[in-house]
């Protein structure tokens, strides 16, 4: 499973280090994404589900989140695509 | 970081104009944990976008404060910015004579070198408004930040609310959105990442950048001397984003309000949908925001002229209706170039 942490990070920072990460998983690898910015994981949310990513809200310290994002068919698709 | 190895101004700080406002929930649970009373001698006061109390004379002294931290770099345009902005409220209720503004402003202490060009940057906003500084309060704060208390008058008949949009009306907007994204792009350094924006979107960073720098340093006092005596409700679009201005007014003059057209700067919905920031749904944070206006049926051609006479840009976006609540419904983007 692969890891991506973007605490400290703000926006639209995390959004960009997330796509750089989901263009190294694999097509049944899920990502995990820590961060510690709200915006961040609302935005997070909001780019994974726009492009058919799957995406669950994981327990977490107080202060920080944590999304695991999982590639679906068309959003693999979309990223090969891209490569 | 700056040829002389000192931090920028935005590196000083973890959010960003507009985006480091309180987040409208939690201020709602302050205000009803602390219930702040009405007052008798205020027409207007908490819930709208300037206090307004009537004088001796007649006339009434508009006053509201707003500050936030850097969107840029730049301190001039810093003050210029920061100065539109803490004005835009009160701009927001009709009142653009007389304008003062105590300024409020934060520096890092080993820092204070970047106050005289944001002093000026605000002074030259406020000569734009026809204002002027008039006093302030500095103090040291680990982050910069800069901004005023504001006073301006007006009269009853060009005095504008939140609570006056009636269902039937047409809603325009005077600047265009995309404010967040363009300047978070702008703020992008790393090479790896700045291939991201530069393979998203076809118009070059800087320009969009620049564009989102013209509209926050337009000050929106010549907006709100064309339509005050013709709007029914206004407010200015801030950090809270076009939605958050349709539920103020909305929620104020218990009406529904149906968004279908929005006008944003070139470049920002790529760059919007690259960062997973709700341009199209009007959540992005709009630092130094166009004025959100309602108009009566009948005297829409008289508004549209009137702004259209003072050279303000503006764009009918959507209407007030008998529901509640604010719909995005599947509005037409526009992109603007300045």
């Amino acid at each position: 499973m692969a890891r991506v942490d973007v605490r400290d990070e703000i926006c639209p920072r995390p959004a960009l280090l997330v796509r750089d990460a989901l263009e190294t998983v694999t097509d049944d690898e899920s990502l995990i994404v820590r961060g510690d910015y709200p915006p961040a994981k609302r935005n997070l949310k909001r780019l994974c589900s726009n492009h058919g990513f799957g995406v669950t809200e994981r327990s977490a310290p107080d202060g920080e989140f944590e999304l695991r994002i999982d590639p679906s068919d068309t959003a693999m698709e979309a990223s090969n695509d891209s490569r | 970081m700056t040829a002389d190895d000192t931090p920028a101004l935005t590196e000083m700080v973890e959010r960003h104009g507009c985006s480091c406002k309180v987040d409208e929930n939690s201020l709602e649970q302050l205000l009803t944990e602390t219930s702040l009373p009405a007052t008798a001698a205020h027409e207007r006061t908490i819930g709208e976008d300037a206090a307004v109390r009537r004088l001796s004379n007649g006339r009434l002294l508009v006053s509201t404060v707003d500050f936030f931290t850097p969107i840029l770099d730049d301190p001039f345009e810093f003050g210029q910015i920061a100065a539109c902005n803490a004005a835009s409220d009160a701009f927001a209720t009709g009142a653009a004579e007389t304008v003062d503004c105590l300024v409020t402003l934060g520096l890092p202490a080993d820092h204070t070198a970047i106050a005289p060009p944001i002093l000026d940057g605000m002074r030259d906003a406020l000569a734009q408004m026809g204002g002027a500084i008039t006093g302030g309060h500095t103090i040291v704060s680990p982050w910069p930040f800069a901004g005023g208390a504001i006073t301006a008058t007006t009269t009853a008949e060009r005095l504008l609310r939140t609570d006056g949009a009636r269902p039937g009306e047409q809603l325009y907007c005077t600047k265009p959105l995309g404010i967040q994204p363009a300047m978070g792009a702008a703020r992008i350094e790393e090479p790896s990442l700045v291939e991201q924006l530069i393979g998203a979107v076809d118009r070059p960073i800087e320009a969009i950048r620049d564009d989102a720098i013209a509209w926050m340093t337009t000050p929106n006092a010549t907006a709100a001397t064309a339509i005050a005596s013709l709007a029914t409700a206004a407010t200015d679009v801030t950090g809270f984003g076009l939605a958050g201005a349709c539920r103020s007014i909305a929620t104020q003059a218990d009406v529904g309000i149906v968004i279908e057209h929005l006008p944003v700067i070139e470049g920002t919905p790529a760059l919007a949908d690259l960062f997973g920031e709700g341009l199209s749904v009007g959540e992005t944070a709009e630092t130094s925001g166009g004025l959100l206006v309602s108009v009566r049926p009948n005297d829409r051609d008289a508004v549209e002229s009137a702004l259209a006479e003072a050279g303000v840009f503006y764009r009918a976006i959507g209407r007030v209706t008998d529901g509640d609540g604010v719909l995005f419904d599947s509005p037409t983007i526009e992109q603007i170039s300045h």
